[in-house]
């Protein structure tokens, strides 16, 4: 089943999780082909790709981040699969001081704007939440 | 799915890239419950799990890595799903300089003598050859 957003029980789950140390955000993304933007936005009937669209979020998601301590350490896209059968397009990871910085950045004054991008650029992700243990 | 090797034409698919620039492989791990040590090795005994089998294979390719100039950019046991219904024990990502000492390394003697921890750890995995863009620019941190 594709997944766009959290579940409630899902972002319950990360909110009220105790650990409150650093944590990595580790994004599997698959884009749509075309950028599908609402006919009440300037970018609709451009011909950009999903990819595109999805680039302006993870820029302005990236500087609202900074605010809190937050820094993005890959945004690669998928080559290929070496081991494994997959669909991603591209992998973005994103270090946070603790979860609380996250919830933060999606609270952001920019952050309603900034995702209507995400809406036009996404067809479906996975998110998982790491503790790292590389880098310290 | 039980994946944990590449296919052959994977492995030659991987090899017709493009070879002189970095390249980020992501691993997404899942882990066996008990690890699967040959009966009869000291390993055997110890009843490990197959998250702490992985663990030796881990420390041991570090030097490895060491040795040609790759790069553990992350690396991080899973916390909880936020989105999805994936079911990954721990990513890793490994930056190397280039496609083919990544092969050598994965086809070196000394690879191979420590690759059974890995085989007796590892449940399945996903690899995915990823190529960087440029990050966010949000100044200095």
């Amino acid at each position: 089943m594709p997944a766009f957003q959290p579940t409630a029980d899902q972002f319950r789950a990360f909110r009220d999780d105790p650990y409150d140390g650093p944590i990595a955000q580790v994004n599997l993304l698959k884009f749509k082909v075309k950028a599908a933007y609402q006919p009440d936005e300037p970018e609709h009937g451009t011909e950009e790709t999903g990819e595109a669209a999805y680039q302006r979020y993870a820029d302005a998601f990236g500087v609202a981040a900074a605010e809190t301590g937050g820094t993005c350490l890959l945004m690669g896209t998928a080559e290929r699969y070496f081991i494994g059968q997959g669909d991603w397009d591209a992998v973005m990871v994103m270090h946070f001081p603790n979860r609380k910085a996250f919830i933060a950045t999606l609270n952001h004054d920019s952050y309603q704007d900034m995702h209507r991008h995400r809406d036009a650029g996404l067809l479906a992700q996975e998110l998982i939440t790491t503790r790292p243990s590389i880098p310290e | 799915m039980t994946t944990i090797q590449p296919t052959p034409e994977q492995a030659q698919a991987f090899m017709g890239r493009a070879n002189d620039t970095p390249v980020a492989m992501v691993n997404l791990l899942k882990f066996k419950e008990t690890a699967t040590y040959e009966a009869g090795t000291p390993e055997a005994a110890e009843n490990m799990s197959g998250w702490e089998a992985y663990q030796r294979y881990g420390a041991a390719v570090s030097s490895l890595l060491n040795d040609i100039g790759a790069k553990t950019l992350y690396a991080g046991p899973t916390n909880g799903m936020m989105i999805g219904e994936g079911d990954w024990d721990m990513v890793a990502i490994v930056e190397y300089k280039n496609r083919a000492s990544m092969m050598a390394m994965g086809t070196s003697e000394a690879y191979q003598a420590i690759h059974y921890h890995r085989e007796a750890g590892l449940a399945h995995q996903l690899l995915i050859d990823t190529t960087s863009l440029p990050l966010p620019d949000v100044g200095n941190l």
